[in-house]
């Protein structure tokens, strides 16, 4: 599946946070979930994901009963598991993906072979963050700070930083996903630069 | 240091779950030593996230009625909320293996995968991982230090990830962390002088390119 990854940003959205989703909303029904078994934030959580679910699944399954199963599976699961969701760790809507993602894996899994080993959550944890904490990586505190300073470059900037430093895509690539000339892309770039260097100090570079 | 990494199009399909679990365990476990992969993969699955549940505009005008009539919604979520149980997430224990007397401890990720016999061929070891996923193999292969693949090339691909040690071919040096994708239009001969643990997953035989090393195909079932 090909993902539009950085469309939205042409629309001076910004990257993380999409208009279109009541982040805090969501966060706060799965932790009502979490914390005190709240069947009506359930209930609202279903509502808005439910659907959603049902039709990317339809996209994966060959039959309907397959794609309700999907729709069953990960919202017990959200149910069931919804005390492993950190939400200074990341959105809700990417907890709730991840559970999504691991129960049609190892559904596919099964349909295919017969394999009911249930792999998925060894290779995508639902616990742990995916940002990595350890100490062991030189480049990590660096990077820390760096997203820190991200967040207050305007969004447009953002996207491209972002796209070239994390991504690593070129400036080419860049010009082709955000769907901008090359010459916008490297003046962002140069500006986000310069408001970076400022911000991070001059004896970072 | 890590200089070998999965490329791009592989961690948007390791994130999306398209990848057989061969190949999303080794992204998974490369991962977990690459710092620099795991803040890709996080970014992705923000990403894909946000837009697998933004609210389509479009939505809002399609009326489907074959789903509103497969599916009911208040029973599913009676059923589920009527025990208020929650998963007790098991505490993850860490595995190990022995080879040439020497013990590895494994990855996590590989914590549920069954592990088929040991076979020998000499300084080379091969522990089959049963994942049961037709043409593609995967193994975890052991070279004592001074052994070696004889120079070789694939049909298909074979991913190399290194788990412990090092080996070296033409192209160069490889350390623990490094991916390494091969297809056919590579040909290499890879030695470990320190000897090494991989994780590999290939699709195909290994083909022995060289004179006598011809005669050496067992080995490239072996390892394949
Ligand atoms: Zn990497």
């Amino acid at each position: 599946m090909q993902t539009n990854l950085l469309s939205r940003v042409t629309s001076d959205k910004p990257i993380h946070m999409s208009e279109k989703i009541n982040h805090p909303q969501l966060c706060a029904w799965l932790s009502a979930v979490a914390n005190t078994r709240d069947k009506v934030s359930f209930t609202h959580l279903f509502k808005f994901f439910g659907p959603k679910i049902q039709s990317i699944a339809r996209g994966k399954f060959p039959n309907e009963a397959q794609a309700n199963e999907v729709v069953q599976e990960t919202m017990s699961n959200v149910w069931r598991k919804a005390h492993l969701f950190d939400k200074d760790k990341g959105a809700a809507t990417t907890w709730v993906y991840t559970v999504m993602r691991n129960v049609t894996f190892d559904m596919l899994r099964k349909i295919k072979g017969n394999k009911e080993d249930n792999l998925s959550d060894d290779i995508w944890p639902l616990a742990e963050s995916m940002v990595c904490e350890s100490e062991s990586f030189d480049d990590h505190l660096e990077n820390k700070q760096l997203l820190s300073v991200l967040e207050q470059l305007p969004e447009a900037q953002q996207a491209v930083v972002k796209g070239f430093y994390f991504m690593e895509m070129s400036q080419e690539q860049l010009a082709v996903h955000l769907n901008l000339p090359l010459g916008t892309i490297k003046s962002r770039l140069r500006l986000a630069l310069s408001k970076l260097k400022v911000q991070l100090g001059e004896d970072n570079d | 240091m890590i200089k070998h990494h999965p490329k791009f199009e592989l961690l948007q399909s390791f994130v999306d779950g398209d990848l057989p679990a061969s190949l999303s365990a080794a992204v998974a476990i490369h991962a977990d030593m690459c710092a620099q992969c795991q803040k890709k993969i996080a970014l992705l699955t923000d990403q894909i996230a946000e837009t697998s549940f933004e609210e389509n505009f479009l939505d809002r005008f399609i009326v489907d009625d074959e789903a509103v009539d497969t599916i009911d919604f208040d029973k599913m979520i009676e059923g589920i909320t009527e025990s208020s149980d929650i998963d007790i997430s098991e505490t993850k224990v860490k595995k190990s293996i022995e080879f040439a007397n020497k013990t590895y401890n494994l990855p996590t990720v590989l914590n549920n995968i069954i592990l088929g016999k040991t076979a020998h061929i000499g300084k080379l070891s091969r522990t089959r991982l049963e994942l049961q996923e037709d043409e593609i193999h995967t193994s975890l292969l052991h070279i004592e230090p001074g052994g070696g693949v004889p120079q070789h090339t694939h049909k298909g691909f074979e991913l190399t990830l290194l788990l412990d040690g090092s080996f070296h071919d033409e192209h160069g040096e490889y350390v623990k962390g490094d991916f390494i994708m091969l297809d056919g239009s590579h040909t290499h001969n890879p030695i470990s002088a320190e000897g090494c643990l991989c994780y590999t997953v290939a699709n195909d035989a290994l083909h022995f390119t060289q004179g006598i090393n011809k005669l050496l195909n067992p080995i490239g079932a072996f390892i394949y």
